[in-house]
């Protein structure tokens, strides 16, 4: 009882994930979704049906059509399906493994025009997102430092030492690659031990972080080493996209595998998995799930348990997959009388009390309260002055979930950095 | 802007305050010193008690039926702070008239509790000094003072109040004190401040925000309550206390402010 009511009492945890990488099931489909891309309105360069390789070129930004974005398998593509305003909702790829597999190309990497045409022609250029805004780069930008997130951002996410181990020349090459697209340096961010990025060259610089909380997170890595605003912009990069972009350079093929850690109460063996980047996640998880307590509906998240969301596609993003129990679905039988005014869900936010955990929970140097108080008005210039430019979305879950008002600030802070850009 | 709120699964996850449990932890907070002060002045005070508990909740219930909101008991901890602060000697139709203020325009005209800007029981032991010659507030006693300090450490604890509000009002009322009186007159400070310290002065919606501004809302918060305090030696009047907590409180905005705009120009200066 005292659980429920009073905070800190609650004690159940899931359990943590095996650190060994086993094969996933073999999934026969895969996606790339649009979720992964907001704001981005194709052109598309296949249609239904079509017959198509892997890495070749399946869509392309609109707006730059040099970003082009390209398929992680060869197959038929399976369907397309397109959002609002034009932009994609998902595009279903199913795999056929009878089919030849291009040769390998290796492609000439040596200076930073070759890597910048060779990752934009190929298809990865997604794996760079800017800061300040968390959107997929310009073609022709550069940034001041490129970030590079070689940390684990919870307890149950895959541990990137396990991930990297004996892939270090291909792990090296890939941020030798990096390295050319800025002119600044490139960190290497990384828990407690040896030095992943050693010997590398002194732009490439090794910095480590506590492997608790939030320091796993690019966001709190940028904000101590560098932070952006107005004026200056950077790039950050996941770990296995560098391992991805160094075995292109390496052996010419295109990689887009993942391993991915699949945890959560509802997990039959936490555990890391091999698959590959927007796999089904229903044909993934297969026999991974074990009944809930009290027949719950199972909640398929691709990302943590914060920060995830409901999806039945791994997102781009993602080294992790969450099996929780869903929410219990409310019947709302229709009432009438005096009860019924009562019994009216809120829609609103409840009142935001500033308690000594908004403090904890924002590893930002800002002063929360006005801050969250400027993002639930949708002050932008507010926000914009008390540092919102050096966050994305994912820096604000942890806020969110400590503050008694239940509001999500993630996606408020979506709708301030928006109105920025577009400004910007 | 739509979907404001957490998506459900979310919702489930959050171990942290939610308003319910604010309230909660407030209650007990509070039970030491209602107890206390129940076996100290025995029968006549469950009156005093249930008219201020009756009176608060009966606005909060008639404010969430008109908004259409669920019931909610958020206005207990006001009741409670104000039967401890009430004598048992005002009559119970004023006690009733003073809460009934105090909860409404201390805080349900705001939307509840949580949107206001006072708090509500200063607001209603305001309205009752100024509105009614003769009704004083009680002088608190050495035990009520004694059985406050669990519920301050449970708030501490949980981070529902400041202790950098509570360490630089203290230190101002000590330092006054000292230069008045010296040594033997602290003792009494404290015991008689403590009470409007821990649940009036440092109440975490009615207090400045920011870091440097908790210091000082504090600061501000100890020099009004020597400014008004009229009692004769060392102790402290609870009517200084309690003016003394409305008006730093109608400051705390303005410290906010300020304090974020040193805060945006020292961001400024560090990153160009």
């Amino acid at each position: 009882m005292v659980a429920y009511v009073l905070p800190w009492f609650r004690t159940e945890h899931a359990r943590l994930p095996e650190q060994t990488i086993h094969d996933g099931a073999p999934v026969g489909r895969i996606a790339l979704l649009g979720a992964d891309l907001p704001g981005l309105r194709p052109k598309l360069l296949c249609e239904q049906g079509s017959r198509i390789k892997r890495g070749q070129a399946v869509f392309h930004d609109r707006a730059h059509p040099e970003v082009v974005f390209a398929s992680p398998v060869s197959g038929v593509v399976e369907s397309i399906t397109l959002g609002p305003r034009r932009s994609l909702s998902a595009l279903v790829i199913r795999s056929e493994t009878g089919q030849h597999e291009p040769d390998p190309v290796i492609m000439a990497m040596s200076t930073a025009a070759d890597v910048r045409a060779a990752l934009l022609a190929k298809g990865f250029w997604a794996a760079f997102l800017t800061r300040p805004f968390g959107r997929i780069p310009e073609p022709d930008a550069v940034p001041d430092a490129i970030f590079v997130t070689v940390t684990a951002d919870n307890p149950h996410a895959p541990d990137p030492r396990m991930v990297l181990a004996g892939q270090h020349d291909v792990f090296a090459a890939g941020l030798k690659a990096v390295a050319l697209l800025t002119e600044g340096t490139v960190h290497v961010c990384q828990a407690h031990g040896a030095d992943i990025a050693a010997g590398l060259g002194d732009r490439i610089r090794g910095a480590f972080f506590p492997s608790d909380g939030s320091c796993g997170l690019a966001g709190t890595h940028i904000h101590r080493l560098y932070p952006v605003g107005q004026g200056r912009s950077v790039w950050s990069i996941g770990y296995q996209d560098v391992l991805s972009i160094g075995r292109l350079i390496e052996t010419g093929v295109h990689d887009f595998s993942r391993v991915v850690a699949i945890a959560g109460p509802r997990a039959k063996r936490p555990r890391l998995l091999r698959t590959i980047a927007g796999a089904s996640l229903q044909e993934l998880i297969g026999e991974e799930s074990q009944p809930g307590n009290h027949g719950a509906p199972l909640c398929v998240l691709s990302g943590s348990e914060t920060n995830g969301r409901k999806a039945s596609w791994l997102g781009r993003y993602h080294h992790q997959i969450t099996l929780l129990d869903d929410a219990p679905r409310h019947v709302n039988a229709p009432e009438r009388g005096m009860m019924a005014r009562f019994r009216r869900a809120s829609q609103i936010p409840a009142p935001l009390v500033p308690t000594g955990a908004l403090e904890r929970a924002l590893s930002f140097d800002v002063p929360v309260v006005p801050f969250l108080r400027a993002l639930s008005v949708g002050d932008a210039e507010t926000a914009s002055r008390l540092g919102c430019l050096e966050m994305v979305e994912e820096d604000l879950a942890a806020v969110s979930l400590a503050c008694t008002s239940g509001a999500d600030y993630r996606r408020m802070l979506r709708h301030v950095l928006d109105e920025l850009a577009e400004d910007a | 802007m739509t979907g404001r709120l957490l998506d459900s699964h979310l919702m489930q996850q959050r171990r942290g305050w939610t308003p319910a449990r604010v309230t909660l932890a407030q209650s007990i907070a509070l039970a030491g010193p209602v107890g206390v002060s129940l076996a100290e002045r025995g029968a006549v005070q469950i009156a005093v008690l249930m008219t201020a508990l009756v009176a608060c909740l009966a606005w909060e219930l008639a404010f969430d039926l008109i908004r259409g909101r669920s019931p909610s008991l958020h206005t207990v901890t006001a009741a409670l702070i104000f039967a401890i602060l009430v004598p048992a000697t005002v009559p119970l139709w004023q006690i009733a008239l003073a809460a009934s203020f105090g909860v409404v325009f201390g805080e349900l005209v705001f939307g509840g509790r949580g949107y206001g800007i006072v708090s509500a029981a200063a607001a209603a032991a305001g309205f009752l000094v100024f509105s009614f010659t003769g009704a004083s507030l009680s002088v608190t006693s050495e035990a009520v003072a004694l059985a406050t300090l669990p519920g301050a450490v449970l708030l501490l604890w949980g981070g529902l109040i400041s202790w950098r509000v509570l360490a630089s009002v203290a230190a101002v009322l000590m330092a006054v004190e000292l230069a008045r009186q010296g040594l033997s007159g602290l003792p009494m400070v404290l015991t008689t401040a403590v009470f409007g310290l821990v649940f009036l002065v440092a109440d975490p919606v009615a207090s400045a925000s920011t870091q440097w501004g908790r210091w000082v809302y504090g600061l501000l918060a100890g020099l009004l309550i020597m400014l008004f305090d009229t009692l004769a030696g060392s102790a402290i009047g609870p009517a200084a206390l309690v003016f003394a907590s409305l008006l730093a409180s109608l400051f705390a905005p303005l410290i906010d402010h300020l304090t974020v705009a040193v805060i945006v120009r020292r961001r400024g200066r560090v990153h160009g």
